[in-house]
């Protein structure tokens, strides 16, 4: 399908409010083009990316809300595919202390930034990119049900492996049921699901002690794979240098084990044309073979609505004896601007 | 016995200074002054930040701000490149929800300082919940008689470690503020410009606040839209804060 990116130069970003109503909406436009050096496998080592992202919720008088996150993506790599992503597109109901919903919904119950134990409705979480730059994730069509009192919320989910489309590979249809509350600034989730023919159960935390450190954890059990486990922590500077460390030890009998470490800071320096400027520096390893992979992100704010940033990943490892050792290339570059109403 | 008619002297002078200080409570006076500033227990306001360098315009942010009671505050952030984002303060415990994580992200006390405006600014407003109040003394800022109050942080969510605070001695109108870090850095000043009325309750509409670091630097927070409105607890749930 070829796709005719039409720019909505109408689109801006606002709010209409009639009694308590509600709505939100919002475009980005990003291009960015990406070149692979030490390419290893046949094809083009270069390639540009178009997406375009409208964004729309409407909330109609604290009782019934509508959401929709779409992206039409076109990617040019030796040829030209286009294709039209529903992130989000969900109908939600207020009644009282319940919220229900039904619809396709990104939803994550992990509290690890690069890889999750109990997060058993997430979307696939990719170390290399924790925060899903491109915001190209897509939920899951699932029917939930929330209930709120106090530090208390209960929430029973419904996710199917795919309705409408296509069933996503390895993934099954999940009935699930979380209980989170907040004790003595422990933030702590139980989680239990049943994923097919088996039964998951787990448990995370976060938690903030002093001024500067964040302690999280997860901690999961599975019929089929086994347990799982991560443990983290976040340190933040007093000159607002973020640190995070994670260790994570997958469910697989494998028995793999992770590192990731990310260093980074927002408004570099509080000094006109320095604090437009947001860098981070991360690295994930395989424990097991020695592998790892650097990543660099760097971006600058121009004005309101104007975002330029480079991303280059660099792997290293034993070429076609380690995880990340057998990534087809010695580093990825990619340049790009977004462009947001 | 020279000595001791001295010493019987200076205590009766101290006596008598004591009793000529106004009896002040100067927790009272805080709770005032919260009430003054903030309008209602349970309200929603829009809040616009503008950043000045060199009184040249750098940034603006938009807010729209929940809060309810002392300790709960909802932030949604609406300006173009922040949009999707909100904050949510619970007492001491703070989260952050990104559109890109597509999950509440629990932060610390220090990633609350950023820019001259910080969220603290904009998510803690009801000081006498945070900061212990000690009277100072009375003084003139301009044709204004003031009480000076001492505030010392007794939270570890409080923002600012100390703030000297300026209150309007006839009502206990917030007029300006000095504000410390734990290292006792002298960060950011505050005035409080303007206020409104709205359903016969006084609010803050205008403040300014100036880099003690940078002197070139400002910022003006400017609060519109402010309605008193009954909010769902549910509203200042960590788990719902993906949705607006």
């Amino acid at each position: 399908m070829r796709s005719i990116i039409i720019f909505l130069l109408s689109a801006a970003f606002g709010w209409s409010q009639s009694d308590n109503s509600e709505m939100r909406y919002s475009v980005s436009l990003t291009d960015e083009g990406e070149f692979a050096a030490g390419l290893r496998v046949p094809g083009a080592d270069t390639g540009n990316l178009l997406l375009l992202e409208p964004t729309f919720a409407y909330k109609s008088s604290d009782f019934w809300r509508f959401s929709t996150s779409l992206a039409a993506v076109t990617t040019t790599q030796g040829e030209t595919q286009s294709q039209l992503r529903v992130r989000e597109t969900y109908f939600g109901i207020d009644a009282g202390d319940l919220d229900l919903t039904i619809g396709k919904r990104l939803l994550r119950w992990g509290t690890g930034y690069a890889f999750t134990v109990t997060g058993i409705l997430d979307p696939p979480r990719n170390p290399t990119d924790p925060t899903d730059r491109l915001n190209l994730n897509e939920g899951r069509e699932m029917a939930t049900a929330d209930w709120v009192s106090g530090r208390n919320d209960v929430t029973v989910a419904w996710a199917s492996a795919g309705l409408f489309g296509k069933r996503q590979p390895g993934m099954l249809d999940t009935a699930a049921i979380r209980y989170n509350v907040l004790v003595d600034g422990f933030d702590t989730s139980v989680i239990v699901a049943h994923e097919g023919s088996s039964t998951f159960s787990g448990a995370n935390f976060t938690r903030v002690f002093g001024e500067a450190v964040e302690l999280h954890g997860e901690f999961g059990w599975s019929d089929t794979t086994g347990a799982g486990a991560l443990i983290g922590g976040k340190y933040t500077t007093r000159s607002g240098v973020t640190a995070i460390a994670e260790f994570y030890t997958p469910a697989s009998a494998e028995r793999q084990q992770y590192g990731f470490v990310r260093v980074g800071k927002s408004r570099l320096r509080e000094r006109p044309g320095w604090k437009e400027w947001d860098v981070t520096l991360s690295l994930v390893t395989n424990l097991g073979d020695g592998s790892r992979i650097a990543v660099l992100d760097a971006g600058r704010r121009f004005g309101k609505h104007f975002y330029a940033y480079t991303h280059t990943e660099s792997p290293s490892g034993k070429r076609n004896a380690s995880e990340f050792g057998a990534i087809p290339y010695s580093a990825l570059a990619s340049i790009g601007v977004t462009f947001q109403l | 016995m020279c000595n001791r008619l001295l010493w019987l002297v200076a205590g009766g002078a101290l006596t008598a200074a004591a009793a000529a200080l106004p009896d002040i409570d100067a927790q009272a006076l805080l709770r005032e002054s919260d009430v003054l500033r903030n309008g209602s227990s349970s309200y929603v306001v829009r809040i616009k930040i503008t950043n000045f360098e060199a009184d040249k315009q750098d940034e603006e942010h938009l807010y729209a701000v929940s809060q309810k009671g002392l300790d709960k505050t909802h932030v949604e952030f609406l300006s173009p490149r922040e949009k999707g984002r909100f904050l949510l303060m619970l007492g001491d415990d703070m989260w952050i929800y990104l559109p890109d994580t597509s999950r509440p992200v629990r932060i610390t006390p220090l990633e609350r300082l950023t820019g001259d405006a910080s969220n603290g600014d904009v998510a803690r407003t009801n000081y006498a919940y945070d900061y212990d109040a000690v009277y100072l003394r009375t003084e003139k800022v301009g044709d204004i008689e003031c009480r000076v109050l001492e505030l010392s942080a007794k939270r570890k969510g409080s923002t600012y470690h100390k703030i000297e605070y300026w209150l309007r001695a006839e009502d206990a109108r917030p007029v300006k503020a000095e504000f410390y870090l734990t290292s006792g850095k002298h960060i950011k000043s505050a005035t409080f410009d303007a206020y409104g009325q709205e359903g016969g309750r006084t609010y803050l509409t205008r403040m300014t606040i100036h880099d003690q670091i940078r002197k070139n630097s400002h910022s003006v927070m400017e609060y519109s839209n402010y309605e008193a409105r009954q909010l769902p607890d549910k509203m200042f749930s960590q788990g719902r804060l993906d949705r607006f």
